[in-house]
């Protein structure tokens, strides 16, 4: 293995070489590409945003330009939209924001240190059972949720909490996945000797857990909470079986309801598209905001080492 | 480095809260004092404003009201609900999933407590939520069918608007004669309510029973002719088979190149919602038949409501079924906050009070018509399969329309598909 | 004991404790009880009552309408599903699109993570972000913005076909729909896997492209002979998720098929269940059919797995 020494040595020569000489060299590694890669790449990230330019196009449409004008030309509509969006149903739009902010903050919450307790039991205790109860785990991420769906809202009736927040927030919390991934992440962050050396001071589990492990956790503790929100956000079938009240619904059980009056009620088209597009910021500045913290490289580790 | 207890703090309180929250929030009406808690689910729009007034003037029977989503996804989710136990008090159900839920035991035996509103509705109305003598539901609307088309483009294009089938084949060739862009209407599969209306409007009959036994007449003659006459007419290119009301359609709507919708009497305000630049344009006429001089037509949609067999309280439901169905001020908020077509005679007396709807506001009999197409409707059996039927009956005439075979045999193999998922629920079908 | 694992650096033998503090062995036990709980609670009997409940159905008893009752049927709800045509030729279908849309999308992902560490290349920060937004779109606006992308009178590149004289594009024709559904997963997938990739890319020591660079090794060389094979592990993972995802498709179908007359019903296994569960009111044969499509699912998985597993150790070795 290379000394860090050797390889500061090498990238230091790249250093101290002047920067337009490094980048012709560059280029001219590049084999005569050119701007090719950079266009591709452009090309790749228009692609992506088109449907997202097209959603806030079409929110600013008002109801009889929606199929009648040429799809990404601007509507005079964005005002009346937002009014109609805020003011439906006085206002369920933003009991429908707040709900989902619930389910999936607090599920997400919950389920990082849920699962940050069990991935670093995993990866820095051997226990009998150990590898029964991390198998077992993995399993579950095989299993689609429409076979869990009804069988949890049996089980939530019989303890009465159907059509509560609370029916829509436990079932979140369980969260396979992110369990793997801290495991994976406590593997590599945590280091032994450190655990060793804290239990020789007298240090009792829990406290080694609070003070020393959660910290090193953090970035793979973020990555899970980042995708945990996002799968819970984004989550569809369990808040629309166990939830009866249109208040208590996240956005995406409203976004859809908008859309299916049954036949003799006119589907609210515009509604749910300013709805949809409102509904796409908070997400993408999450996603934005964290974009520092996450560290997905977590992900593929497990199979690496 | 960062301290988590703040935060480890805010956990474990927010875990104790929920703790004293579950424990707080058990039943609803567990007092006997103080008033009667209903719970009511239906979908119609602005049904809300409906429940509130209710309130007001009932302050011993308070209702809460919830948006249980359109037809078919409250139908699920009432199922499962009864099944847990967790039902409403009173819910809205189409008239084609009402055998299903019966079924299913959801409503409950309301004979008791809705004689006195039976003279409020017609015959056919009232058997349409009586089932071998049991009462379980109030009518709420119907839907009686009627051909709505835009009686400008016609009067453009020199076609006359058809008063029979056969008329209405001749309008098609001339509209695509007079403008090949342009299509008389659209007719796809998965409008099952449509061809259960118009077979039976020929002499069909999809479902039947008698005593103890069913039959299923999805495929007999009068069915089959049907069949074969759409056929011809697609396959000459005369209507198209592209699904409603997809952005698609909405668009053809707007630009007049799609003429009519048969239906029922409820389209003017569906359209109205995707297409209001074309109000004005519009007409409604009756459906065309299949008989010069025959008048009468099925209903195609329409719900009634039931009392829950999870009711604990099936008195005050029934009495605020009857209320929001029989009565003259219930009628009135459901013609004029939620553009209904009420079941009930008093209600459809009202509405030739009212101003036409806003797609057509130049006809102004607009109601009359309406009240003379619901005065001669012929009812029409379902059976405890329908939502079966109709999926079945979509895939398979998709797929006769797709590979080109006769349309006879979808509605052989969707009859046949019916019978066999009845017979293995247990029920005796006499064309076994 | 257990074994201790190969990848741990040994213990110098000082440091080892022959004494421990009895907790410490529950220690671990305690920690993963709360997710323990959790998943037998909401994961395993949950599972548990969808398969007991495969085993029964509903069947009416006396009268016109006579009331359902729940019996039990042994496992006459397997066979009705293995049975029925539309369910296996679900499977047929979620074969094509998987095709489609697995390969597309770890291959985009794969481009789009090198060009992202190649060097001399620009506005990566911008594409990055973009390329990543459609992750954070839930499946079911997304499928809605796609239909209004695709239907010939509102689609815009219809619009430019249409004024270039071609005609509008059969997106959700026969000919289209594989294309149009697979499409819309990948628009969504690649960004999430794209990152999974890059991130990998960005852990390897950058002096193993040194000595490639001396040697004369131009970018692309460098990629396809050093990068792909050393991310070869996320490509799998990535692989993997796509596998389960095809496997389990079900939103872009369900959300699309008001707006075209192609996708039926029951078009892919999960739309089929999802219509027993909800449509017709046979909770028990979709119990049953769901049993089965989750038994599928994981020995697809394990095969896979163990597939991957043999290459790479005969790699290795």
């Amino acid at each position: 293995m290379t000394s860090t020494m050797t390889r500061s040595i090498v990238l230091g020569d790249e250093k101290n070489r002047s920067a337009r000489s490094r980048r012709a060299s560059e280029r001219s590694r590049q084999g005569g590409w050119g701007v090719l890669p950079t266009i591709v790449l452009i090309v790749g990230a228009i692609y992506c945003l088109i449907p997202v330019a097209w959603v806030f196009t079409a929110a600013t449409k008002s109801r009889s330009e929606l199929f009648t004008t040429f799809t990404f030309a601007p509507g005079s509509g964005l005002w009346e939209n937002l009014v109609e969006v805020f003011t439906y149903e006085d206002g369920q739009y933003l009991l429908w924001c707040l709900n989902s902010l619930l389910y999936s903050g607090v599920a997400s919450v919950l389920s990082v240190f849920v699962s940050a307790m069990a991935g670093f039991a995993l990866a820095k205790y051997s226990f009998r059972g150990r590898n029964a109860i991390f198998f077992g785990f993995l399993v579950g991420i095989l299993i689609p949720g429409i076979v869990l769906a009804v069988p949890q809202y049996l089980l939530m009736s019989t303890v009465g909490l159907t059509g509560t927040q609370w029916s829509v927030l436990l079932p979140s919390i369980v969260s396979p996945f992110g369990i793997y991934l801290c495991r994976v992440y406590a593997m590599s962050a945590v280091p032994q000797e450190t655990l060793e050396a804290a239990r020789i001071d007298g240090a009792g589990e829990w406290r080694i857990f609070r003070m020393i492990v959660l910290p090193l956790m953090v970035p793979g503790m973020v990555t899970v909470f980042l995708l945990h929100f996002i799968g819970t956000w984004n989550n569809f079938l369990l808040p629309y079986i166990m939830l009866s009240d249109q208040d208590l619904y996240p956005l995406t059980v409203g976004l859809f309801t908008l859309l299916s009056k049954g036949s003799g009620s006119p589907a609210l088209y515009s509604v749910a598209i300013t709805g949809a597009a409102i509904s796409i910021i908070p997400l993408v500045a999450l996603v934005l905001s964290l974009q520092r913290y996450w560290r997905l490289d977590l992900v593929s580790g497990g199979i690496k080492g | 480095m960062r301290t988590h207890r703040p935060l480890a703090a805010a956990v474990a309180g927010l875990a104790i809260i929920g703790v004293a929250g579950l424990a707080g929030c058990s039943g609803s009406d567990a007092s006997s004092d103080g008033p009667v808690q209903l719970e009511y689910w239906a979908w119609a729009s602005n049904s809300q404003d409906v429940v509130d007034q209710w309130n007001k003037e009932n302050p011993d029977i308070q209702v809460k009201y919830t948006d249980a989503g359109g037809g078919t996804d409250s139908s699920a989710k009432l199922l499962t609900a009864n099944r847990a136990g967790n039902a409403p008090d009173v819910a809205l159900v189409e008239y084609t999933t009402l055998p299903a839920m019966i079924v299913a035991d959801v409503p409950t035996d309301i004979t008791e407590y809705v004689g006195d509103v039976e003279d409020a509705f017609t015959e056919g109305t009232w058997a349409q939520t009586t089932f071998g003598g049991v009462v379980y539901g109030i009518p709420q609307d119907v839907g009686p069918m009627a051909n709505v088309y835009r009686a400008d483009r016609f009067e453009e294009l020199g076609v006359t608007p058809p008063t029979t089938w056969a008329e209405f084949r001749t309008a098609a060739e001339a509209v695509k004669a007079a403008d090949p862009a342009t299509v008389i209407a659209a007719l796809p599969p998965a409008e099952f309510g449509f061809w259960a209306g118009v077979s039976t409007q020929a002499g069909g009959q999809w479902w039947s029973s008698e005593g103890d036994e069913w039959t299923v007449g999805i495929a007999d003659e009068p069915s089959l002719e049907v069949a074969d006459f759409f056929q011809a007419l697609v396959e000459d290119g005369l209507v198209s088979t592209d699904p409603l009301l997809t952005p698609e359609y909405n668009a053809a709507l707007n630009n007049g190149t799609m003429l009519s919708w048969p239906s029922a009497v409820w389209a003017p305000s569906v359209i109205e919602n995707v297409a209001a630049d074309t109000s004005g344009g519009w007409a409604m006429a009756p459906l065309p038949q299949w008989t010069e001089g025959d008048a009468a037509v099925p209903y195609q949609g329409g719900s009634a409501l039931v009392v829950t067999t999870s009711s604990d309280h099936p008195e005050e439901a029934a009495k605020f079924a009857k209320w929001l169905n029989a009565s003259e001020a219930g009628n009135e908020l459901m013609i004029n906050t939620q553009s209904l077509y009420p079941a009930a005679i008093v209600g459809q007396e009202m509405t030739e009070r009212n101003d036409p709807p806003a797609l057509m506001p130049q006809q102004t009999d607009f109601y009359a018509v309406a009240a003379e197409i619901s005065a001669d409707t012929i009812p029409v059996t379902w059976g405890p399969n329908v939502n079966l039927a109709r999926t079945v009956f979509a895939d398979e005439l998709q797929k006769a329309i797709d590979n080109g075979t006769p349309w006879r045999d979808a509605f052989i193999a969707t009859q046949k598909a019916v019978i066999d998922d009845m017979v293995k629920s247990g029920f005796t079908v006499t064309n076994d | 004991m257990t074994t201790a694992s190969p990848r741990r650096a040994a213990k110098p033998a000082a440091s080892s404790k022959p004494r421990r503090a009895k907790s410490n062995r529950l220690a671990p036990y305690f920690f993963t009880t709360p997710a323990i709980v959790l998943y037998i609670v909401f994961t395993v009997i949950p599972v548990a009552y969808a398969i007991w409940l495969s085993l029964r159905a509903y069947r009416v008893t006396g009268g016109a309408l006579g009331r359902k009752q729940d019996v039990f049927v042994w496992f006459e709800n397997y066979l009705a599903v293995l049975q029925d045509e539309t369910f296996l030729a679900g499977f047929g279908r979620l074969l094509i699109y998987g095709v489609i849309a697995i390969p597309l999308t770890l291959g985009l992902a794969l481009l789009f993570a090198l060009l992202l560490d190649a060097p001399a290349v620009r506005a990566k920060r911008f594409s990055r972000t973009a390329i990543f937004i459609p992750y954070a779109v839930p499946g079911v606006v997304a499928a809605l913005l796609w239909g209004f992308m695709y239907l010939p009178s509102t689609s815009p590149f219809s619009y430019l076909t249409k004024a270039a004289g071609l005609g509008s594009i059969p997106f959700l024709e026969e000919s289209g729909i594989f294309g149009s559904l697979a499409n819309i997963a990948i628009w969504g997938g690649v960004g999430f896997n794209m990152i999974i990739i890059y991130t990998s890319l960005r852990g390897i020591p950058a002096d193993i492209y040194e000595s490639a660079r001396l040697d004369g090794a131009n970018e692309l060389q460098i990629a396809w002979r050093i990068k792909i094979p050393l991310v070869a592990p996320a490509l799998v993972l990535t692989g993997f998720f796509s596998l389960i995802g095809t496997i389990q498709l079900y939103s872009e179908p369900a959300t699309l098929r008001p707006m075209t007359s192609t996708i039926s019903a029951g078009w892919v296994p999960l739309m089929a269940i999802y219509r027993d569960a909800f449509g017709t009111d046979n909770l028990p044969q979709a119990a049953a059919a769901s049993t089965l499509l989750a038994v599928g699912t994981v020995l697809v998985s394990a095969l896979v797995l163990r597939l991957v597993n043999r290459r790479r150790n005969g790699m290795e070795s």
